[in-house]
């Protein structure tokens, strides 16, 4: 069947790229030492694996919509999980329709390229492509992910699922372990279907159990728990194999490319950013402050200076922009550098680690058209100290005993098959030029990334 | 808020997008939305409901009628019809409209300059017509009247397959046809069902 599928598929040039989410460069060069991921490692021989670094801030959606556009968040618009709407102070889920810039596979559509596209975030609801594409875990519902409807019922034949149950692991960690489990067979199952069943110029498929694996269970790996870190490898050699079964399928004018979206380290701490803005003096409330619920922005008080939402994003309560902006436009420079210095200096109240590598104003990480839709200020963490956005915690800092990985910024990976990859400053936004010059499509003006076959 | 039937009328040259889009937008009314939505394809209708039908004039205008016909039936039972076809005489088209009510008919009109339907001429149509072995063929040597006053006008030449679709879709949601989504996509169940799987995450 190898052969053959050589054979048949010889002609025109394709990408194939799996997405890990969440997965480390450092990890996967210890797993290819250690033996967990032999397919990896081969691959490795046979290609560049480079170290990459991720956006600001690093949570899945952006570091996927900037790959997805080759652009950063000022230009595509998608800046966290959560967003608020400043004239309301109403929060909402960013998705596919508030994308301001056209993703890669339409791009390749234009092109006359058919395109495969499962699971990458930030893709619901399912625009219309020139082939296939099931949306991510913000899709609510199977049924509403897939484009086109009619590939719907081979999904359900095959057990397809959206995500893994996160509730599960905030109970116990036995409880999520199976649930993960049949999540990722599921989803390797249904990527292998689909690369076997549908033609494709452009396939991508992300695997999203890693990030999870690594939320819940990254420390006891790193703690060499005598339980669960044998699991988490076994998880990984499932990876692996997966990986070898994609690589098996591919004829000699493919091309197989693997990526992660950001890195994970051990969670020391999660620091309630709100917490501190009340503490000090900038952030106040309308209600008792126990009835607010997660990131409720209605129940700041008007006279509040500033308040952040996940991870890590400092918006000042800004008059003509927040609704009952308190703070004037002529002293946002004053009080925006007030509050970074003092963040800079934050400390953790057990340890006395400092919390904060740097507060970045957004003009420092951003270019484009929708900057001002950006937070001012954009914490980057010391790596282990986790910036959580509820409006009210009882808490500034906690060690929670469910959520023990956190995302890091310069630890993600970028492997391409028979080609050689700059060893230096590679951005997640090269990744989509890059897939652009392997399958011969111009590559748009107005991208941040840059092609990196030289 | 309660379902409403209307007909979506899209109309223009063979190769004008009309088949392209009126799928799209039954997918997203019926998969999307979960709305009761037929959709009443010219190609289609040919072989069935109006099996035998020329197109001479008189065909042509019976073939339309009795689109029309089944779509006022679908729509006065609040169901949603789509229906695709050159539908070339601006008469007959005004007589569907009249007898589904003006307030239940959108009249989606694909334009496209002749030379890329013909270019594109994805049927092969257009080619044997210039080659005269088709007679009759609107566009080439029949006419087509345009729309004078459409709700939605699709240009086809210019605009992408996502910004038509999007046009249809913002004036269906404009004009109270369906309902709008939230701003993410989502109904407010929905939304708080995805608040809930992203704060187990740990990302709100």
């Amino acid at each position: 069947m190898g052969l053959f599928r050589r054979l048949r598929r010889s002609k025109a040039r394709r990408v194939c790229l799996i997405g890990l989410d969440c997965t480390p460069h450092s990890l996967l060069e210890r797993m290819m030492g250690e033996g967990v991921m032999p397919h990896m490692a081969e691959l490795a021989r046979n290609g560049s694996l480079r170290r990459m670094n991720s956006v600001y801030p690093w949570v899945s959606s952006v570091a996927w919509a900037s790959f997805m556009t080759g652009q950063n968040p000022a230009r595509h618009g998608i800046f966290g999980f959560i967003d608020r709407d400043p004239a309301t102070l109403k929060t909402f889920i960013p998705t596919a329709t508030h994308m301001k810039s056209r993703p890669l596979w339409q791009i390749l559509g234009d092109a006359g390229k058919r395109v495969v596209v499962v699971n990458v975030p930030v893709t619901y609801p399912p625009q219309p492509v020139n082939g296939v594409l099931i949306s991510c875990f913000l899709s609510p519902s199977l049924e509403k992910a897939v484009y086109p409807p009619s590939l719907l019922p081979k999904l359900q034949e095959l057990g397809y699922r959206i995500d893994p149950d996160p509730w599960l692991a905030r109970e116990s960690r036995e409880k999520a372990w199976p649930d993960l489990w049949d999540a990722l067979e599921k989803r390797t199952k249904t990527l292998l279907y689909l690369l076997d069943h549908e033609p494709w110029d452009f396939f991508m498929g992300v695997i999203m159990e890693t990030d999870r694996l690594h939320h819940f269970w990254f420390e006891l790996m790193e703690q060499n728990d005598s339980v669960w870190a044998p699991k988490f490898f076994e998880l990984y050699r499932y990876v692996d194999e997966f990986i070898g079964q994609v690589r098996e399928r591919l004829g000699e004018a493919d091309t197989l490319m693997l990526m992660s979206d950001h890195g994970i380290c051990s969670i020391k701490k999660e620091v309630f950013y709100n917490r501190w803005l009340h503490d000090a003096g900038y952030l106040r409330y309308s209600r008792p402050p126990e009835e607010i619920k997660g990131p409720d922005l209605e129940a700041m008080h008007p006279d509040s200076v500033a308040y952040s939402l996940d991870p890590g994003r400092i918006f000042l309560n800004l008059k003509g922009r927040e609704r009952d902006g308190s703070v004037e436009p002529a002293d946002y420079e004053r009080v925006r550098e007030e509050i970074a210095a003092a963040a800079e200096v934050l400390t953790d109240p057990d340890s006395g680690e400092k919390l904060v590598r740097r507060a970045y104003r957004r003009e420092e990480l951003y270019r484009g058209p929708y900057l001002e839709q950006a937070a001012d200020l954009i914490l980057a963490p010391v790596d282990g100290y986790d910036p959580k956005g509820a409006l009210w915690k009882p808490h500034f800092t906690h060690k929670d005993q469910a959520m023990v990985g956190m995302h890091t910024y310069d630890d993600a990976f970028l492997y391409i098959a028979d080609h050689s990859l700059p060893t230096d400053d590679l951005s997640i936004l090269d990744a989509m030029p890059t897939v652009l010059q392997l399958l011969d499509v111009p590559l748009p003006a107005d991208l941040d990334g840059c092609g990196l076959i030289r | 808020m309660t379902q409403k039937g209307f007909t979506l009328w899209f109309t223009g040259l063979s190769g004008s997008g009309k088949s392209t889009l009126a799928d799209l937008v039954y997918d997203e009314l019926k998969h999307r939305r979960g709305l009761k939505v037929e959709k009443l394809d010219g190609d289609v209708v040919r072989t069935n409901l109006s099996k035998g039908l020329g197109f001479s004039k008189e065909d042509r205008d019976i073939n339309i009628r009795r689109i029309g016909f089944v779509c006022n039936l679908l729509t006065r039972n609040d169901v949603i019809a789509i229906a695709s076809a050159i539908s070339p005489y601006r008469a007959v088209r005004d007589e569907n409209r009249a007898l589904i009510g003006p307030d239940r008919f959108v009249e989606v009109y694909c334009e496209v300059p002749l030379e890329v339907a013909i270019e594109r001429d994805v049927k092969g149509l257009y080619q044997k017509a210039l080659n005269g072995e088709i007679k009759g063929f609107t566009g080439v040597d029949d006419p087509y009247e345009p729309p004078l006053n459409p709700e939605v006008h699709i240009n086809s030449g210019r605009e992408t397959v996502e910004e038509s679709f999007h046009k249809i879709i913002a004036y269906l949601e404009e004009h109270g046809f369906i309902e709008p989504l939230g701003e993410s996509g989502y109904s407010k169940e929905e939304e708080e069902a995805i608040s809930a799987h992203l704060e187990a995450l740990g990302y709100l």
